[in-house]
């Protein structure tokens, strides 16, 4: 049948209803706002690498679910993270992206974590070590001791990044979130310090689902002439995607022929340790994190929701510490001719979800978005979109193909 | 006409501001020597490092520009304000210059072109560092370092700026 009148057009498709979504889940405001409460206020978030703040006193401003945060690192060497609120009017602490508490601040002292506001001071363990004018004002009835920074979970785990959760109770530790999926990569990734040597952001007016899902399924590849030619072959189409507990997915390996896009040279010089040359795996963290390693440089991405139909995406890429400057100008290459912002792939991967955000705003007709090819587990099989999208119905007890109605498990799924 | 050497470089950078918003990649490279090196860099206070978010040489440039027509891309052509702001030229022929570029992109496939086609936004703000070799009576680019003040680079295009 060839083009379709509305009733056509809106109906349910010839699938398991597993097998695709309602376009509302990308665009409607009070989904949006139960994300924030139900998964991103809960979920173990990776908010920079621990080389963003070497050494004490450093400190990294991010935020989660709009909730500001600072990570910062002790003179014990710790690395800890707290609400970047003070406590006693609400002025967010420190308005800078990074620096280091060393320095002294025009309202206050150096290795003092300073509101400018009132010249409250914080000790890098979030004690309140300093209220100015304090018995004059509070006399007997408040004292230092009696207030101090909100205190988050925070772990540095598996490579370095750092993780933080906003529930002082998790369902499940970052260990159990996180190291089944990071298995692959485990060794590649531990086996010496990492540092970041690439950042840039983006803001798409799209649902950050939807970014997630171009990083967990490969059929897009089409829109990839650089993976098309260096990729496409027998060794490319039987690569798995494995679901992982959790909602997270790994794609499995396979050998990536640059040499095959012109201008484009092999990445073995400079591989991961204990990575085999010029391989590429994938992780896929629930809620919308991504690790990708492609031979000789990684990649994470990090989403901030913005609204039901805006997100933010920072891009890292990563090298060994140990790079000599020849070494890392390499990686750094190998990482942009891709991945960079004015590199081949993350343009086109940016625009594939902007065009998407631009047909599932607030408001747009809802439609059914399909993840239905079976291939296998492989490559082209988007069984880690399914995956994705069954965890999503847990935490957020809606289905994901009628969000109107509570989540109900789906077999099919359970027997991928 | 013999034309001073402070008057090539600056005419050099201008026609190549207006090669570049032509999109006329190959007769931009016409004004670049065969040793010529291009880069796109910002400082990062986010990690504290400076970035490099392009790096290639001649033939890398090449290649890229080759290989454009086969990608995906935005299609809102960009347009380069450019300001010459100094030019030191040195006794070996060779010179230096700074210029200030302010970019926009003029909106045309990006998003919904409906609604967004027509309109003008700022894309980028910096500074170009160039280094030209001067001979028989021509300024030829040896390197240009496009030093840009953003790291929010949304998506926009694989073309150089």
């Amino acid at each position: 049948m060839a083009a379709k009148n509305h009733r056509q057009w809106t109906a349910e498709p010839a699938l398991k209803q597993n097998e695709w979504v309602d376009s509302r889940i990308y665009s409607d405001p009070q989904i949006f706002e139960e994300e924030l409460e139900k998964i991103f206020k809960k979920a173990w978030i990776p908010v920079c690498h621990e080389s963003e703040l070497p050494n004490a006193y450093d400190f990294r401003t991010s935020s989660i679910a709009r909730e500001p945060i600072i990570v910062c690192r002790g003179p014990d060497n710790e690395v800890r993270a707290f609400l970047n609120v003070c406590p006693h009017r609400g002025m967010i602490i420190e308005r800078r992206p990074s620096g280091s508490f060393l320095e002294g601040q025009p309202s206050g002292n150096p290795k003092r974590i300073t509101c400018m506001f009132h010249a409250w001071q914080y000790d890098l363990r979030g004690n309140c070590v300093y209220i100015s004018r304090e018995k004059e004002g509070f006399q007997e009835r408040l004292c230092k001791e009696d207030v101090g920074l909100r205190r988050l979970r925070c772990e540095v785990k598996f490579g370095g990044f750092v993780w933080v959760n906003l529930d002082d109770n998790p369902k499940v530790s970052l260990d159990d979130w996180a190291t089944p999926a990071f298995e692959c990569l485990r060794k590649s990734l531990d086996a010496e310090p990492l540092e970041v040597f690439h950042y840039h952001k983006a803001i798409v007016n799209a649902n950050y689902k939807l970014w997630h899902d171009t990083n967990c399924e490969f059929y897009h590849d089409f829109m990839h002439y650089h993976n098309r030619v260096t990729g496409f072959n027998d060794a490319y189409f039987a690569r798995k995607n494995e679901a992982f507990e959790h909602g997270h997915v790994v794609v499995g390996t396979f050998e990536v022929n640059y040499e095959k896009y012109e201008g484009f040279d092999s990445r073995a010089a400079l591989s991961f340790p204990h990575l085999p040359p010029n391989q590429w795996y994938m992780i896929d963290m629930f809620p919308g994190m991504n690790f990708n390693l492609r031979g000789s440089a990684l990649r994470c991405d990090i989403v901030t929701p913005l609204g039901p139909n805006q997100v933010m995406i920072e891009f890292r890429g990563l090298g060994l510490k140990r790079d000599t400057p020849e070494e890392r100008q390499t990686r750094v290459n190998h990482h942009n001719s891709i991945w960079g912002p004015f590199g081949r792939n993350l343009h086109e991967d940016l625009l594939g979800v902007q065009g998407q955000g631009t047909t599932m705003c607030t408001g747009s007709e809802p439609r059914r978005i399909l993840h239905g090819r079976h291939e296998n587990q492989t490559i082209h099989d988007e069984n880690g979109m399914r995956h994705y999208y069954a965890e999503w119905g847990r935490w957020m007890n809606r289905m994901p193909s009628k969000p109107e109605q509570p989540f109900n498990e789906p077999m099919s799924v359970a027997a991928e | 006409m013999v034309v001073d050497a402070h008057s090539l470089v600056r005419e050099t950078i201008y026609r190549s501001t207006i090669l570049l918003d032509a999109q006329d990649w190959n007769g931009w490279l016409e004004h670049c020597d065969p040793a010529f090196r291009y880069a796109i860099r910002a400082w990062s206070p986010e990690i504290n490092k400076d970035l490099t978010y392009l790096a290639l040489d001649r033939k890398g440039l090449e290649s890229m520009i080759k290989l454009l027509p086969k990608h995906n891309t935005d299609h809102s052509p960009l347009t380069r304000h450019t300001s010459v702001y100094t030019v030191d030229v040195s006794g070996d022929q060779t010179a230096r210059a700074v210029s200030s570029v302010i970019v926009y992109q003029n909106l045309l496939d990006g998003i919904n072109s409906h609604i967004d086609a027509g309109e003008s936004r700022l894309f980028l703000v910096g500074k170009y560092h160039d280094t030209f070799k001067i001979e028989n009576n021509r300024a030829a680019f040896l390197s240009r370092e496009v030093r840009i003040e953003n790291r929010r680079l949304d998506k926009g295009s694989h073309w150089p700026i």
